[in-house]
């Protein structure tokens, strides 16, 4: 596939300029939206932004979605979709986390067929990082703010203009059709994005020099468990809004309720949940037994930073965050994840192989 | 297994057939699926209330039928009191099956010992069923069970057929003596000390409410069973049964996916197991 160069007026063609297929991208950060301007948005962030305030998990899996009907009326149970939709400006950190939630909703025994027919209908224009935001820390967690892979086309925006690299057919046949100008990237526009990309890893490293963990897929922080008291001093300042978990683009975690429609037809709906609510681990039960699996608040914070940090990569072989640092942003309790895992870590330690094996 | 066309989440028309009085507080729901849904011994089924939502309960029927699937429920809270005003005729829904079975396959030989309290035996009627059908490969199955009083001991009415097969045992217990009861008192755990089970070639399965699982699981690892010997019916609130919305997790295990009967020996080190 071919790497080109594109004019900041080709550039300002491919965010607005797509009449007739939906274009998702990141407006300005005060507002947590990614939108659709092909509906005439005139708010949109430019490329050179950090990246967008609001995850684009919810492209992929809505707040809340119906999962089909049943009873009578429901000869035409609700397919899934599958919109052709470009989703523009999504960042290293945001593909990383796509992989993620591939591995959870569509690489087990069953597939949620709602999540694949829009991951597969999407087409993926990634963006390299040319600025970060302070809560920024892809790097910790063994990421970079560029993307390698899981793109059809990605651009590093340079001082003017920028390098699209398509990596797909299908992203090639994108630039082809997008009726803007191109030219093959030349050998300075190249430099120019390894420059910018070694630069901005370096930004990154060092601002969270003080935050004393690595890790990556295959290695860990060792981590107290869930029971362990040493969490209490991050709980004290969790208020359980649950923000961290509806902002993460890789807390994908779910509530399945039922409504009625009419007589003997009945709907079935998904929204998002939070691990950090106590309701989320309401048990059936009276006597003898215990009405919540995790009453506790400092054990459901602990679930799930274990869960980013220690399960997810004995599930899936991924490490559950991706770094984007959101929860850091979005916490009204200024819990800082970084600190919690820098504070608590005792050891790394390395992810047997097997991944999904590993709770055969 | 739910057909590819239809959403995993959707449940599948069943029709209430039969609803049998097992004890003041304990109904079994029996359900006739439009389509048969063939279960192992062990997973669970999400039931429907059409417009209030599911709930999971694992078979107490024989996986050898499953075009009538029995669901024994008490009556404990706001769903269950729905489940127990049910009356045949009504249509249900059922999605399923979920988890992993008890693992049959591998009691080859061994003695299978089943521990059960309260509606507990409900889930492991189908580990007996299933033996039943053909006691052949297992060495031996001791069944211990435990119930509040007399009134609430399940399924009666089918101990003696039960006991009465070669290779089988069985005891009861009460928690507190009662008029017209001869036989021990005293919660399950006083059933389990000084078994004569050979340690070193057997399984325990047991089920029941959450201080029971935790006691007997004690009290087994006092008698010398290992972890690895030991099952437990470790029902949370599984909502979608294939592991995705996050509920049920002990550590990495979702025990919709990797239980809801689980090897001790996994879950062992992590808090709140009980």
């Amino acid at each position: 596939m071919a790497t080109y160069y594109v004019d900041d007026a080709g550039i300002e063609k491919l965010l607005r300029g797509q009449r007739g297929k939906s274009t998702f991208a990141p407006v300005k950060t005060a507002r947590l939206a990614w939108v659709d301007p092909v509906n005439g948005e005139t708010d949109l962030a430019d490329l050179g932004e950090p990246r967008s305030a609001q995850s684009p998990k919810g492209l992929f899996l809505p707040a809340a979605e119906s999962v089909g009907r049943y009873g009578r009326s429901t000869a035409a149970a609700t397919a899934a979709r599958a919109d052709t939709a470009v989703v523009l400006g999504i960042r290293a950190c945001g593909l990383r986390a796509l992989k993620y939630l591939d591995q959870v909703m569509l690489a087990g025994d069953f597939q949620d067929a709602e999540y694949r027919a829009r991951r597969e209908g999407m087409l993926l224009i990634s963006c390299d990082c040319v600025d970060c935001t302070d809560s920024c820390f892809c790097t910790l967690v063994g990421g970079r703010p560029y993307a390698t892979d899981g793109y059809e086309v990605n651009l590093t925006p340079l001082e003017h203009g920028c390098v699209a690299e398509a990596a797909t057919e299908r992203g090639q046949e994108f630039l082809e059709t997008a009726g803007i100008q191109r030219t093959p990237a030349g050998k300075d526009q190249l430099a120019e994005r390894d420059r910018i990309r070694a630069e901005m890893t370096d930004r990154l490293k060092r601002q969270n020099e003080r935050f004393a963990f690595v890790s990556d897929d295959q290695t860990q922080p060792g981590l107290p468990n869930e029971g362990d008291a040493a969490w209490q001093e991050f709980a004290a300042d969790c208020v359980e809004c649950g923000a961290c978990t509806n902002i993460c683009p890789t807390c994908h975690c779910f509530y399945l309720y039922d409504q009625i429609l009419g007589a003997e037809a009945f709907e079935r709906v998904r929204t998002w949940d939070s691990c950090l609510l106590s309701t989320y681990h309401r048990m059936a039960g009276g006597a003898n037994l215990k009405l919540s699996a995790r009453p506790r608040l400092y054990s459901r914070l602990a679930n799930r930073v274990l869960h980013k940090f220690t399960y997810s990569p004995q599930q899936y072989g991924l490490l559950g965050c991706v770094g984007c640092g959101r929860c850091v942003d979005a916490c009204l309790g200024a819990i800082d994840i970084r600190e919690v895992v820098g504070k608590l870590q005792r050891s790394s330690q390395t992810t047997p192989a097997g991944g999904r094996e590993a709770s055969a | 297994m739910i057909s590819e066309s239809e959403s995993a989440y959707l449940p599948q028309p069943a029709e209430l057939v039969e609803v049998i009085d097992e004890t003041p507080t304990i109904k079994t729901l029996v359900i006739a699926p439009q389509e048969s849904l063939a279960f192992k011994a062990g997973q669970f089924v999400q039931l429907t209330l059409p417009g209030l939502g599911e709930a999971p309960f694992t078979p107490s029927s024989s996986p050898l039928n499953p075009e009538r699937i029995a669901m024994t429920i008490l009556r404990t809270g706001a769903v269950t009191d729905r489940f127990h005003d049910c009356k045949p005729g009504q249509t249900l829904g059922l999605r399923g099956p979920f988890g992993k079975g008890y693992p049959i396959d591998e009691l080859k030989g061994k003695e299978v010992l089943v521990v059960g309290g309260g509606v507990g035996l409900a889930p492991l009627r189908a580990l007996i069923l299933a033996l039943l059908a053909d006691l052949d490969p297992v060495k031996r199955l001791s069944i211990k069970y435990g119930s509040r009083c007399m009134e609430e001991l399940l399924y009666r009415r089918e101990h003696q057929t039960w006991s009465q097969q070669n290779k089988v045992d069985l005891a009861c217990t009460i928690d507190h003596p009662q008029r017209g009861w001869s036989g021990k008192t005293g919660v399950v755990t006083t059933l389990l000390k000084g078994l004569d089970i050979d340690r070193g070639n057997s399984y325990v399965f047991v089920c029941g409410p959450g201080v029971m699982l935790k006691f007997a699981t004690f009290t087994l690892i006092d008698e010398g069973f290992r972890p690895d010997q030991i099952y437990l019916s470790m029902n949370r609130r599984m909502s979608c049964g294939m592991g995705l919305c996050g509920r049920c997790n002990i550590g990495p295990y979702y025990l919709c996916k990797d239980g809801p009967d689980i090897n001790y020996a996994l879950i062992q080190d992590y808090p709140d197991v009980f």
